[in-house]
């Protein structure tokens, strides 16, 4: 596992910057390809129609006023209002087909990124900040958008723009030409000295703005806990200093990325200058420039380093933004590590045996939790871990779901499907697991019991809450089923948010049921009544029980007692307290205890 | 508008100056822009027209400088903009956090953490956004137009007058443009922040997600989400597109209205043709900002509809704050007694405590048991002030809570909450969270008294390793202890300890009862539990049943009594129950 990122870490990006990041966006352009086509047509037409605007005032000063023609003037007029109004109807379709490209690429990209981030295994959400993950999916990619559609639209614009003049000016003078052309190598020059210096800028702007984000979910999320130790006053400064590193990158990224503007501004001015010196010069000199010449060429001048100037500021904009595109990939690129097999079959609808065959498996390369794991469960057996805290019970029924692949032995699933060769969707269809760590989605209590089964009808949703003891609780709330929920919300206590969990679980029918400290923070009695709805549940199921209070799982078909990455001992409560061991001892001094109170 | 106070009062005294400043520097390049047209045309005149050389070096030294000094200027004007914009959410982004960090439980059940985010990042940004470029570009847009307007009054009256014709037909479209933008911009707002919320509760919960393989679910609710913000953006473009040829044409009407009234004014003798050619060179100046206008216009809405998001939870301050009259009381002084006294509470309409009394005197531990549901954490949560009582009062020394200084209150309660929430930070700063002074010695030693030693020791990097958000990377159990240690090494005259061993084997339980009774302060304990053995050397028992005191005692009484506790007990230890009015029978 990678090093563990938090809100007080940059996330370096190795890479080199390189135009396969342009290249790998127009995978998504081009599925607009033809909007964005058209719409240059458009932009195009509409940009040589408005070479007519100065003819026709030409014609009105020249012909119309002389001559005194009132309805020459009018005719014209309307031709003028004609162009006007076409010119905005093609602008019109322009800017729908523009928006539809913008905003289908940022759809797009989203739902891939979205779609990339639900195969991610849980290694990837362990070792990173929520906030950080967040950032890319929301803000990073909103920020794209405009540049890879709009930008790319006046890129081509301008470009266009840039060769036309271009022919012109070399059209009417080669030399003088040459005199405005001659700014182009120092002003590309100087993009591309600053260009390493700004790019390194905007991604340590993005790196920081990230820690932010990152902190800020996390304080959100963990706002209870800083109010109790009233610990606010230093978050505020936590906060302030990662704050204050984000003014100061923006800032120092700004300083770099408006000289872009300011020198090709005053480029623009240096070379009309020269222009008039050198052909004054050559004028003087007695060579055959007229002052005609002179005089166009410094329109085209004007004309040539103004989309120099808009290219300047577009490529801009895709210095700042590729530093997000670039984290945007980077995250499409995070290997899918648990991934369906390229020759994956779908796993049919098993009995529930469960083999273990000398598994083994580490979180952390060369640190082993489990060595060497052999066992065999029959369908509908129930199995019990106990053991120490971190001794390994929550990785073995993490195995069976396959949210970690071993790093040797195989999981078989009745005998002959090995777990990493079935589709991940149809083995964790047929497991119901209820995690230690729970979570409540916002929405209904009634959404989250149907989590479990999407299709659920009212009355298996309150059988499956009747079964786990939640209906009462449930019922008595202010709305019910409809009372609006959340992970951080003060309404549901622990033991009501295990209850939930409990039922979504149950809802599932699965075929293998995996219960993770399950009932922790319920009640005694509450959990006695659950136990036999629990005994119901087991009947034809094989399950796994985590649990530390070992009188809920006395009635096991066998414990496994997991200690120094191996199952220590295993048989049935009897068998083990038979045989005097470590279950054994575990037992005597906890109902011991019991006993002498 | 408020909005632009808000801003205003959000920057520093430093960046004011800058700021007005800036808006100068704006004003003053905008009139320098009008320099080198007027000394290209003499340019023109004198190199081309006349064939006169001499004045050009002259003018196109002056011209270049002319250039260097206003984009100088202007370069520095967009620094001190960015600098002020900085500075302003750099200011509202500390007072939102603060503001966040004091807000009470009740205000987070309100809001969702992707909307909290939206605010704070995606709205502020519009703000940042408002502040650096629509500002001085909505000034330049009038100061364009009126001051072009007042210069070609001189010129011709009529021909003005009549260019200001189109001006009120687009005063009132794009008035009315604004009003049926708002509403979408808002809408949009809406979108973006559930975009938001469906994203960061999906990475939030992503173990649930995969546990029931229901990738393909959260896909097509997040589609939805993003098809809805989609929509929203195209919807804010089609009112646009409904508007703009409006907007565009009215615009463009004042260069129509220049050419050819400006034709009819000549050819009736009104206007030379050199007045005339003024007026088409300075027609741009005219409608540029005209057409320009809608686009700030559309800023400026998303901004407001942004600013207000942002103000509401700026200006939201909690309802659970220090009382004027709060009295202090210094932690070295305070004994650590606690007492409930009648105290309801309820969650709107749902009750969750009744009529709950009880005193613990300094050094004594309560117990507190009771079924799901039942109230205990609240009763904790009450003691915190996390929430304040509905009837009733809540007493820390014999001081009613509310006349506590909050921060000093809690510093006095070491607090072991059942959510054993760690942040992403090492062990050790984990366990001196709630006192940031404690040395590495004591550290170990508090995480030694909570059973957590042994393994954080044995991990590779020790206390120094770094957990994940939550305490991702400890098992359940391991986080019980760490957050236990964090609760203990607050060296605190109260601890509560709200199910903190529900997670451990009974052995750790074990260890960790009898540590916590050699703590190296003096203590009150209030402790919540499940398990007998947990609660059963207390001083004093409450067993709580829906919100009220069902059986009080201590253990031996309670058995004595029959009731809930017994039944417990019974249940725990495998003894056949005989409840209360059957044993009374007998």
């Amino acid at each position: 596992m990678a090093k563990r990122n938090t809100f007080g870490v940059d996330e370096n990006l190795e890479t080199p910057f390189n135009i396969k990041h342009l290249l790998r966006a127009g995978k998504y352009i081009k599925r607009h390809g033809l909007k964005m086509f058209i719409a240059l047509i458009m932009a195009s037409v509409s940009a040589v129609v408005a070479l007519f605007i100065p003819k026709i005032s030409q014609w009105v000063l020249d012909d119309a006023v002389p001559n005194k023609n009132y309805s020459y003037l009018l005719r014209l007029l309307l031709i003028y209002v004609g162009i006007l109004a076409g010119s905005i109807l093609l602008n019109v379709i322009r800017a729908r087909l523009m928006a539809h490209a913008a905003q289908g690429i940022i759809y797009d990209i989203r739902e891939d990124l979205f779609a990339h981030l639900q195969k991610l295994p849980f290694t990837y959400y362990d070792s990173r900040p929520t906030g950080k993950i967040l950032v890319r999916v929301v803000n990073y990619v909103n920020s794209v958008a405009d540049i890879l559609s709009n930008g790319i639209l006046n890129m081509v614009m301008e470009c266009i723009t840039l060769i036309l003049v271009a022919i012109f000016m070399f059209g009417t003078d080669v030399k003088l030409a040459f005199v405005i052309v001659a700014g182009l190598p120092i002003f590309v020059g100087w993009i591309l000295l600053i260009k390493p210096r700004q790019r390194r800028a905007w991604q340590a702007q993005s790196n920081k703005a990230s820690n932010f984000n990152a902190y800020l979910a996390e304080s959100l999320d963990g706002s209870k806990v800083s109010e109790l130790f009233a610990r606010q006053g230093a978050n505020v400064g936590t906060c302030k200093e990662l704050l204050a590193a984000c003014r100061k990158t923006w800032m120092d990224a700004i300083y770099i990325s408006n000289s872009v503007w300011l020198f090709s501004v005053i480029l623009t001015q240096v070379v009309s200058t020269f222009l008039y010196l050198t052909g004054v010069y050559w004028y003087g000199g007695g060579l055959i420039v007229s002052f005609g010449i002179l005089s166009a060429m410094s329109q085209y001048a004007s004309r040539f380093w103004a989309p120099i100037t808009n290219l300047a500021n577009i490529y801009n904009s895709f210095i700042n933004n590729i530093a997000y595109l670039e984290r945007i990939f980077e995250t499409m690129d995070e290997p899918i590590t648990i991934d369906d097999a390229p020759d994956a079959v779908e796993l049919p609808e098993v009995k529930g045996e469960v083999t273990f065959d000398h598994v083994t498996f580490g979180y952390e390369e060369g640190i082993h939790v489990l060595e060497d794991i052999n066992f065999h469960i029959n369908p509908g057996e129930s199995i019990a871990l106990v053991g120490q805290t971190g001794s390994g019970k929550t990785t073995i029924v993490n195995l069976i779901s396959r949210f970690y692949d071993l790093n040797g032995g195989a999981v078989l699933l009745d005998g002959k499907y090995d777990v990493s060769k079935v589709t991940l969707k149809s083995l964790r269809d047929q497991m119901g697991i209820m995690m230690q760590d729970s979570f409540i989605f916002t929405g209904t209590i009634r959404d989250n019991i149907r989590y479990g089964k999407l299709d659920a009808t009212q009355e298996e949703i309150e059988r499956a809450a009747k079964a786990v003891c939640a209906h009462d609780f449930i019922e008595q709330m202010d709305n019910g089923y409809d009372t609006a929920v959340s992970e951080r919300g003060g309404r549901l206590s622990q033991g009501q948010k295990q209850l939930i969990s409990f039922a979504r679980t149950l809802l599932s029918d699965p075929k293998i049921l995996i219960l993770d400290e399950a009932t922790s923070s319920i009640d005694t009695k509450t959990e006695k009544l659950l136990q036999n709805g629990i005994d119901v549940l087991m009947k034809g199921r094989t399950s796994f029980i985590v649990a530390h209070r070992l009188s809920t799982i006395r009635k096991c078909d066998r414990i496994f007692f997991i200690g120094n990455k191996q199952i220590l001992e295993a048989g049935s409560h009897e068998e083990l307290m038979a045989k005097h061991g470590l279950y054994y001892q575990l037992y005597t001094t906890q109902m011991g205890k019991r006993d002498s109170e | 508008m408020f909005q632009i106070r808000w801003i205003w009062k959000n920057m520093d005294e430093e960046y004011r100056k800058k700021y007005l400043v800036g808006l100068l520097i704006s004003l003053v390049t905008t009139v320098m822009g009008l320099i080198n047209p007027f000394l290209s045309a003499e340019l023109v005149d004198e190199v081309i027209v006349n064939h006169n050389v001499d004045p050009m070096l002259r003018l196109l030294i002056t011209m270049l400088v002319v250039v260097c000094v206003q984009q100088g200027l202007r370069y520095l004007m967009m620094i001190w903009f960015e600098g002020s914009a900085q500075n302003v959410v750099y200011n509202m982004k500390s007072r939102l956090f603060e503001n966040l960090q004091h807000q009470e439980m009740a205000f987070f059940d309100r809001h969702r953490a992707g909307d909290l985010m939206t605010r704070l990042t995606g709205d502020l940004d519009w703000v940042r956004h408002f502040t650096t470029h629509i500002v001085f570009n909505l000034m330049e847009c009038f100061v364009r137009f009126g001051s072009t307007l007042v210069f070609l009054m001189f010129i011709n009256t009529k021909l003005t007058l009549a260019l200001l014709a189109a001006a009120p037909a687009l005063l009132v479209i794009t008035f009315v443009y604004s009003k049926k933008i708002r509403p979408l911009f808002m809408d949009l707002r809406e979108r973006s922040a559930a975009l938001n919320t469906a994203a960061q509760e999906n990475i939030a919960g992503n173990k649930v997600v995969k546990a029931f393989a229901r990738e393909e679910y959260e896909k097509n609710k997040f589609r939805e989400h993003n098809k809805a913000f989609h929509d929203a953006n195209l919807n804010i473009n089609e009112r646009w597109l409904k508007f703009y040829p409006g907007i565009d044409l009215l615009a463009n009407a004042m260069t129509v209205i220049t050419i050819f009234f400006g034709a009819f004014l000549i050819m009736e003798g009104e206007l030379t043709f050199g007045g005339l050619s003024i007026f088409t060179s300075l027609s741009w100046a005219l409608s540029s900002p005209m057409s320009t206008l809608g686009n700030y216009l559309n800023d400026l809405q998303r901004f407001a509809s942004s600013a207000n998001k942002v103000i509401e939870i700026y200006y939201a301050r909690p309802s659970i704050i220090d009382r004027d009259d709060a009295i202090p009381h210094p932690r070295a002084d305070v004994k650590g007694k606690v007492e409930f006294r009648n105290v309801d509470f309820a969650y709107g309409r749902e009750k969750v405590l009744e009529d709950v009394s009880f005193t613990v005197e300094p050094g004594k531990t309560l117990a507190i048991m009771g079924s799901t549901g039942s109230g205990k954490t609240t009763i904790i949560n009450l003691l915190a002030r996390l929430y304040d009582t509905k009837n009733g009062a809540v007493l820390v020394d014999d001081c009613d809570v509310h006349l506590w200084r909050i921060n000093e209150l809690r510093r006095c309660i070491g607090n072991a909450t059942q959510d054993v929430f760690l942040f992403s930070d090492t062990v050790s700063s984990n366990i001196a969270f709630g006192n940031p002074g404690l040395s590495q010695e004591q550290i170990a030693d508090f995480a030694r008294r909570a059973g957590a030693a042994e393994f954080i020791e044995k991990m590779p990097e020790g206390y120094e390793t770094v957990v994940g958000e939550r305490g991702v990377g400890l098992s359940g159990g391991q986080r019980q202890r760490v957050a236990l240690a964090r609760a203990l090494a607050m060296e605190a005259p109260i601890v509560v300890l709200d199910d903190t061993t529900s997670a451990l084997d009974s052995e750790t339980e074990q260890y960790i009862r009898e540590q916590l009774n050699e703590l190296p302060y003096a203590c009150t304990k209030i402790i919540v539990a499940q398990r007998i053995s947990s609660v059963k050397a207390a001083d004093e028992i409450l067993v709580l049943d829906k919100g009220r005191i069902a059986e009080r005692g201590t253990h031996d009484e309670l058995i004595a009594l029959g009731g809930l506790y017994y039944e417990t007990y019974c249940l725990q230890n495998d003894i056949p129950y005989v409840a209360a009015d059957q044993k009374g029978g007998e």
